[in-house]
Order: structure tokens, then C-alpha cells, then sequence
């Protein structure tokens, strides 16, 4: 402990240099706090244990292809099976087709919707009262309502864009949970507009199971039911679901991991350039300090212990502002996209804190080792004469 | 006659670069009594650091014994050598090389950290160092806002703050003004007379050299006449 004084001072020996070497880990370690912790939240199911006994069925070729609405009873008499709602996701266009405009819009049965099935959603309810009452009505996510600015009584206009009708809904109420992300409307309504599959077809049945331990029997009695008809089925969990939506992005994870090891070793090199210079241009104060007895394990160790100071400290104030500035700032930004079910899990964790503790000391003790023992063994005569 | 505190005894080096072999010291025969006050001449490349460093024991002899204190440190191992380095001698050189991160406290205080002396006893040793050479007034100040006479001051207090029995020093006063050399060599006849440190000196300054009580000459690498100085002699008598 009585030679940090001196360690700490040859950090900042060169304030400039050590200043962007360490602004480089800072960058680097905040670039990987963030994508640790999108992918842990995208790793987790986005509404704790009640989400984990809903199903998705969609059909067997994806989500372009409709079910026929006659399945819906059939699923409901299958034992377990609490509750099921038709639902189409109507992919419409609200203002103009700028991306920020985006958002989430579901019809459903709103006589169970939120009683039955998305019961981990919080809801005034006289507003889901008059939800149900109201058949041009919607809710929306609180985020959702918060961006757009959303007054009771207010009405929107969505057009369609492969179902071909335009929606005049007004807003009546907010509703809170885990997902913000998206607008719920009657599925009578959207008949009510009569598009070629008016009261005929649906886009996917949500579905809850009274117990989890029943998820694979209905599961698979699901797809057996449907197998060898007309429009055969394949039943997610809401997790896997939500999941396979995240694929359409691509293999973004491997990606992610490969990236993160890149910058990390490219910041690993760009640390230890600065240590090399560093030791390079001490040549000969550390042959004066040999002279004065420090023995080649204490040079070894004030060079190693710099680069790792260093990486640290930029491993602090990275982590710091991931978790203060950078999570939180994402997490207001993607509150109204398709991200946003994963968002409630977008938190730093305390693994994702010791990993980054961990790597900042790796990142040190790799870039420091070579010069630390390069340093260690200079000759003190050598040193002195500076030949070295 | 008293035992020498220093006796260097058929010392040889030979530095290797490559496959060349580079002689620099030959069949070098020299005793130093304790509380003497050496001073070492000769031209440039005539061995002079080189014989030093054999003395202040950071480098070894090819050949040859050398036994200060009755332990031929021509024989032992590094880290042995680097133990004995701290307790026994201290280090004076020509452009001071005090850590410019370090203020002068602090680069003082710097061998006493290889002691397990605590942090008041510490400061307590580095103030009477700094006191010694009469800068206690300058102990925050960083080695870029001292003058080189200051500098070399603060790398004498360094080298004496553990209270090593021998100090060598390479050209001291080489790279300073009349006035501050003369300041040093003031410095340095006091630390042998007062505090009885063994002094051993290289300069190419006959004047400096005069200071010492005796002096021996390197020439291409051979130890030549060894004259007493008027000091010396006065010290005799
Ligand atoms: N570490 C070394 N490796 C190779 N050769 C060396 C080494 N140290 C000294 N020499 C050679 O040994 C010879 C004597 O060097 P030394 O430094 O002892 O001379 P000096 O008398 O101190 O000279 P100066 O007055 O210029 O300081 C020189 O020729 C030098 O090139
Ligand atoms: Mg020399």
C-alpha cells in the first residue's frame, strides 16, 4: 500500500495520453455493459412467472399466413386452457411511415383480454370498463401514451397496410406492465370494416394454461389437433415467441459477443502501447531505482499494477455511466419499439458489474505483462547508460 | 594498518557485445579505509563508471574480488546484492536522476520504503536528510521546480537518508554551475568529516578531485599513481 502513492502518480505521469487511453476503456467498457445487459434481457421471459404459462399459436409457416377463426373453440375445450383471444397484429400506419411512429397494434377479445389473459398488465377498471364497452375504443402502454401525447376521447387514425382499411380508434385509457409497447383494440371492430377476412380468419391465439406444468401437453395437443388440416399450427411460449420475433434480426447475439472480443482486444493493445511508452521513456529512472534496491519483482509490480489501475479506472467510470446514463437513456428510447418487452430486464446486474470488474483487470494485466517484464530486466548498468 | 572498508582485489571486466569482447578494467588492485574521501580520475572511456558501479555493487566483475565490510559482493546472488545496495551505499549521480512524479519528500522517502520503518519514522529520516543539505524549505516541490544545484542536494539527501556506510558519486558536480558545485563538494567534505561517510568520487574536475583526501587514476582501464591530496595529507597529520 505504501508504494500506490508512486503508482498512481506514473498513471498520470503524461495526463493527455493517459486521459485518451483511458477515455478508450471508458467507451469500451460502456459499449459492453449495455450489449451484456440487452442480452441478458433478451435471455429472460419479459413478464416474470405469470407470462410463463401464455402460449402463442401461430401458424406452422410463420406469422404471413392466417388461421381460420373456427380453431379458436376447439382450443378452448382442450383441458388447462383458461382462456384464448384472436388476435392480428394490424401493422398500421399512424401519421406518415417515419420509424418513430411505429408502434405495436393488436386487436383482441376484450371481454378477457385483461382480465383473463394479459393479467400481469395493471389497469384503471373503469377504464377497462369502458374498453370493453366502447367497440371503437383502444388502450395503449403508458410509454406509448406518454410519446405520443395521448388524451382521453382523442382519436387516431391507422391505415392499413396488408389488411386494407383504415381505423378511426379513440383512446380511452392507459394500462401499465413490463411492455409498453403496444395499442389494444376490439377484433369486432376490425370486422366491423370488413376486409376479406372479416369474421373469418385471426392472426394468432393467445392463449393462457391454468398451470405451467400443462404448457407441453397443450403444447403439443395443439399441434396435433391441427396437423393434418388446412391451416396447420405451431404453439410457442410467450418467451419463444417474443424470441423468434428478436431472430428476424439475425443472429444477433454471436454477433455481439464476436464484436464485443474484438474491441476489447483492440483496447487491450491501445493500453498496452500506452504502458510500453510509458515504461519506455522511464528506462532510466527505473535503473535508479534498482540502484537504490528495488528488486525486479517491484518494477514487475509497479508496471503491472499501472496498466491495471488504469484499465480499472476506465472500467469504473464506463460501468458508472452505463448504469446511469447509457441503460436508462436506452431504455426511455426503445420504450415504443419492438425492443420494449425486453426492456424491464434492461438493468445492470450484479453479474454483468463483475464481469466488467473482471474484464478492466484482465484487460490490465494482458496489456501490462509484457512491458512489466521487459522492464524488470533491464540491467541497471545498461539502464544508467541508457542503451536500452 | 586498519582494515580497509573497501578492497578491491584483482578485479577485471570485460563487457560483451556480440561476439566482441570489450576490456575495460584490468588487474584493478585498490583499498579504501574506512572514512576516507576517494576521488577517481582519468579521460572518457578510461573505465571510471565502470569501476563505481563494481563499488556500489550494480554490476559485477568478470574477475576478481571485492570485499567491502569483510563480503566479496563480486560473489553474490541479485537479490542478496540488491538488499545490500540499500543498507550499505548510496548512489550520487552526475544529472541527479530524482523521479520527476516524486516531489523531493518523496524521492528521499523513496529507498526508506524498502524498510519496514513506519510512516512517521519515515518522515522523521527524510526531514533530517533534507535538513542536512539545507532544504527542508523545498520538501513539496517536484525536481522541475528546483535548480540543479537544489536537485543534486535532494539526490544527496536520497542517497544518505538510510545512513549507508559508503557513498559514490559520478561526477557530481558535472553538470553544474561553479557556485553550486562548489556548494556540493562543501557538502560532501562534511558528510565525510561529520556524519564519516566513505566517499568515493569520480570527476574530470582536478580542482573537485583536490577536495578528496586522496586521488587514483584510470587509464585504459589500469589503475595508475595514487597521490595524496593537501587534504589528505592534512587529515594524516
Ligand atoms: N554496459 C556496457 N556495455 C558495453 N560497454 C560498456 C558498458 N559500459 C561501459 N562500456 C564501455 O566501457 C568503457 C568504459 O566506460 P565507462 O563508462 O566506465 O567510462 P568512463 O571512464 O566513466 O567515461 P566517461 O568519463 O566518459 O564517463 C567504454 O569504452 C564504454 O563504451
Ligand atoms: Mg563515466
Amino acid at each position: 500500500m505504501k508504494f500506490f502513492n508512486l503508482v498512481w502518480r506514473n498513471v498520470f505521469r503524461k495526463k493527455t495520453r493517459t486521459v485518451l487511453t483511458t477515455g478508450s476503456i471508458v467507451l469500451v467498457l460502456v459499449l459492453i455493459v449495455v450489449l451484456t445487459c440487452l442480452l441478458q434481457a433478451m435471455e429472460q421471459d419479459p413478464s416474470g412467472n405469470r407470462g410463463s404459462n401464455r402460449l402463442v399459436v401461430q401458424h406452422a409457416t410463420g406469422l404471413a399466413n392466417f388461421l381460420p377463426l373456427s380453431q379458436r373453440q376447439r382450443i378452448e375445450q382442450i383441458p388447462g386452457v383458461v382462456a384464448v383471444s384472436p388476435q392480428i397484429w394490424f401493422g398500421g400506419v399512424y401519421r406518415d411511415d417515419k420509424p418513430e411512429n411505429f408502434f405495436g397494434q393488436l386487436s383482441c377479445d376484450p371481454e378477457i383480454f385483461f382480465t383473463k389473459l394479459f393479467d400481469d398488465a395493471t389497469i384503471d377498471p373503469a377504464i377497462e370498463k369502458e374498453f370493453r364497452a366502447t367497440q371503437n375504443s383502444f388502450v395503449a402502454g403508458q410509454s406509448l401514451v406518454n410519446k405520443f401525447h395521448w388524451k382521453k376521447g382523442e382519436h387516431i387514425m391507422l391505415r392499413g397496410t396488408y389488411i386494407p382499411v383504415t381505423l378511426d380508434l379513440v383512446f380511452v385509457g392507459a394500462y401499465r406492465s413490463g411492455d409498453e409497447s403496444n395499442a389494444f383494440f376490439h377484433n369486432e371492430y376490425l370486422n366491423q370494416a370488413k376486409w376479406f377476412g372479416a369474421n373469418r380468419v385471426t392472426g394468432i391465439y393467445y392463449l393462457k394454461v391454468a398451470d405451467a406444468a400443462d404448457l407441453p401437453r397443450v403444447t403439443s395437443t395443439i399441434d396435433k389437433m391441427f396437423e393434418n388440416s388446412d391451416a396447420p399450427t405451431k404453439t410457442l411460449t410467450e418467451k419463444q415467441f417474443q424470441a423468434s420475433f428478436m431472430e428476424m434480426m439475425g443472429n444477433i447475439k454471436g454477433l455481439i459477443r464476436w464484436i464485443s472480443l474484438i474491441i476489447l482486444f483492440a483496447v487491450t493493445l491501445i493500453v498496452a502501447n500506452t504502458v510500453a511508452m510509458s515504461a519506455r521513456e522511464r528506462v532510466t529512472e527505473i535503473s535508479v531505482m534498482r540502484t537504490l534496491g528495488f528488486r525486479p519483482g517491484h518494477i514487475l509490480g509497479f508496471i503491472l499494477s499501472e496498466a491495471v489501475l488504469m484499465s480499472l479506472l476506465g472500467g469504473l467510470l464506463g460501468v458508472v455511466l452505463a448504469k446511469y446514463l447509457f441503460v436508462p437513456g436506452m431504455v426511455k428510447g426503445m420504450a415504443t419499439t419492438p425492443m420494449a418487452p425486453f426492456l424491464i430486464n434492461f438493468k445492470v446486474t450484479g453479474s454483468v458489474l463483475l464481469a466488467a470488474f473482471l474484464i478492466s483487470v484482465g484487460v490490465g494485466v494482458l496489456a501490462g505483462f509484457v512491458p512489466a517484464i521487459r522492464s524488470s530486466r533491464i540491467r541497471i548498468v545498461d539502464g544508467l547508460r541508457q542503451v536500452v | 594498518m586498519a582494515e580497509p572498508l573497501i578492497a578491491i582485489e584483482h578485479v577485471e571486466k570485460v563487457y560483451r557485445r556480440d561476439a566482441l569482447e570489450i576490456p575495460v578494467l584490468n588487474d584493478v588492485n585498490l583499498e579504501i579505509l574506512q572514512g576516507e574521501f576517494v576521488s577517481l580520475m582519468g579521460p572518457s572511456g578510461s573505465g571510471k563508471t565502470t569501476l563505481l558501479n563494481l563499488i556500489a555493487g550494480i554490476d559485477q566483475p568478470t574477475r576478481g574480488r571485492i570485499v567491502i565490510g569483510g563480503k566479496d559482493i563480486a560473489r553474490i546472488g541479485q537479490s542478496e546484492l540488491a538488499r545490500w545496495r540499500s543498507r550499505t551505499v548510496g548512489f550520487i549521480f552526475q544529472l541527479y536522476n530524482l523521479l520527476p512524479v516524486l516531489t523531493a519528500f518523496e524521492n528521499v522517502e523513496l529507498p526508506l520504503l524498502l524498510t519496514p520503518l513506519k510512516r512517521a519514522e519515515r518522515r522523521r529520516h527524510v526531514e533530517t536528510a533534507l535538513k542536512i543539505v539545507s532544504l527542508e524549505d523545498r520538501m513539496d516541490h517536484y525536481p522541475r521546480q528546483l535548480s540543479g544545484g537544489q536537485e543534486q542536494r535532494v539526490a544527496i539527501a536520497r542517497a544518505i537518508v538510510s545512513d549507508p556506510a559508503i557513498l559514490v558519486a559520478d561526477e557530481p558536480t558535472g553538470d553544474l554551475d561553479a557556485k553550486s558545485a562548489e556548494e556540493i563538494l562543501v557538502l560532501l567534505n562534511r558528510l565525510n568529516a561529520e556524519f564519516g561517510k566513505t566517499i568515493v568520487m569520480v570527476t574530470h574536475d582536478p580542482k573537485a578531485a583536490a577536495r578528496a583526501h586522496r586521488m587514483v587514476h584510470l587509464d585504459k582501464g589500469v589503475l595508475h599513481a595514487d597521490e595524496q591530496t593537501e587534504a589528505g595529507a592534512a587529515r594524516k597529520a
